[in-house]
């Protein structure tokens, strides 16, 4: 069983239909870099079985990650978490951008802590070892 | 999804002496789905599956099983079909094992290691009579009994009334299995939304004697959403919002439940109130109650 399996958790009656948890699972792991490129996701049926969910519900999840260019269908292999992309204008990649920053600032707020300890916080992020050699 | 129906109701009615259970139903269901029929108590439910199934005649209306009437379904018909009643009825001096080998009787095709394996996982005592059996126990053995001719179109009215914890996930976990095969459909009823939303992918929702909504589970998710609107004065007495199934209002602020939240309504909402909108998702659990509050 792929180790990825384990990572998935959905929680039926939230208001968010399933598929939909899974997406945005998905997204985190691939975003927080607990799913690297190339990286194989669960099969459907695998990620049914543990999650104890109808395999209909993994099948458009995926089916609408590869259409949002998240993962591709490998023929034979399964779902493969892509390079990300970057899609779009300047300007729409900062609006996507955006959302997570205000999220991000919005803690930060309620940990008060002022702008240039914020600035101070974001620039150690971009000069982790990690993140730095990723660097456009 | 316009595959198709496995089991198709068009203005189906049924009344007991003068009281209209059953007052048009229409409903089609595609192979290899499956669609849980939720409604509150004596919505009607058991009524209808009685009817698909031809077990209760219809006053008027068409339905079509196997592209069958079903009060008149052949045996080869039958054998493809597999019923879970809500109140199960044995022989009850029979031994579990001896039921188990009568029912295989009827059937050209049973699997036998099936039925066994159902009968070992969920604990029942194949030496024991069925008559003493608990309700729970006689529930999972009717289930077993309806799955053991792997039937194409399995019916389950209630199937999780009588099971603990325990057993409901057994039970989800084998309908589960079943849902895997693009080939077999799955119609049951039921009053607990959180079975319905693990293995379900659409939704029938029963009420006053018609169903009310007919989608995908996700469909439905999407669409019926509750919405606050605080606007910046007092929202006058005319305050209304298009396709709402339950409007409370107070003073600047207003809770709506709608049964679409898309096709720009929040837009539109924005627009007319110079409002702030903020949209909730709701269990089916919720989206029932909501459905239910209006009328």
């Amino acid at each position: 069983m792929n180790d990825a399996t384990f990572r998935f958790t959905v929680h039926p009656s939230s208001g968010l239909p399933i598929y939909r948890q899974i997406m945005d699972q998905v997204r985190a792991l691939v975003a927080g870099g607990r799913l690297a490129p190339g990286d194989l996701l669960p099969s459907v049926r695998q990620l049914a079985a543990e999650l104890q969910v109808n395999m209909m519900t993994i099948s458009k999840a995926y089916a609408r990650l590869e259409g949002d260019g998240v993962i591709e269908r490998v023929r034979g292999t399964g779902m493969r978490v892509r390079p990300p992309s970057a899609r779009g204008s300047l300007a729409d990649r900062r609006q996507q951008l955006r959302p997570l920053v205000e999220q991000a600032v919005i803690r930060a707020r309620q940990l008060q802590l002022d702008d240039a300890e914020i600035i101070e916080v974001v620039q150690s992020v971009l000069n982790e070892p990690v993140l730095k050699e990723h660097q456009p | 999804m316009t595959s198709e129906a496995v089991v198709s109701a068009q203005g189906v009615c049924r009344r007991f002496g003068s009281k209209e259970v059953l007052r048009g139903v229409d409903l089609a269901v595609p192979r290899g789905s499956v669609v849980g029929l939720l409604g509150k108590n004596a919505a009607g439910k058991s009524t209808l599956i009685k009817c698909l199934l031809g077990l209760l005649r219809i006053d008027d209306g068409t339905i079509r099983v196997f592209n069958e009437e079903p009060w008149w379904l052949s045996a080869e018909s039958k054998s493809r079909l597999g019923y879970v009643p809500q109140e199960v009825s044995l022989y009850g001096w029979m031994r579990v094992r001896q039921v188990v080998q009568y029912t295989a009787a009827f059937y050209p095709r049973w699997n036998a290691a099936l039925a066994e394996k159902l009968v070992r996982q969920w604990e029942l005592p194949p030496n024991d009579r069925v008559g003493p059996l608990s309700p729970g126990q006689l529930q999972k053995l009717a289930i077993v009994l309806a799955l053991g001719h792997e039937p194409e179109l399995l019916v389950l009215d209630e199937p999780v009334g009588t099971l603990d914890p325990v057993a409901r996930r057994d039970f989800l976990r084998t309908i589960l299995d079943i849902a895997q095969s693009e080939t077999r459909t799955i119609l049951f009823s039921t009053h607990i939304t959180s079975d319905l939303e693990r293995v379900a992918d659409r939704v029938a929702i029963l009420r006053d004697g018609r169903i009310v909504f007919h989608d995908e589970l996700d469909v439905l998710k999407e669409s019926v959403k509750r919405i606050r609107i605080t606007a910046a004065r007092d929202l006058p007495a005319s305050f209304a919002v298009r396709g709402a199934l339950r409007v409370e209002v107070s003073g600047r602020s207003a809770l709506v439940a709608v049964a679409d939240a898309g096709n720009g309504l929040i837009d539109e909402l924005l627009a007319t109130w110079n409002a702030t909108v903020d949209v909730e998702d709701l269990s089916l659990e919720e989206i029932f109650l909501e459905m239910h509050h209006a009328g």
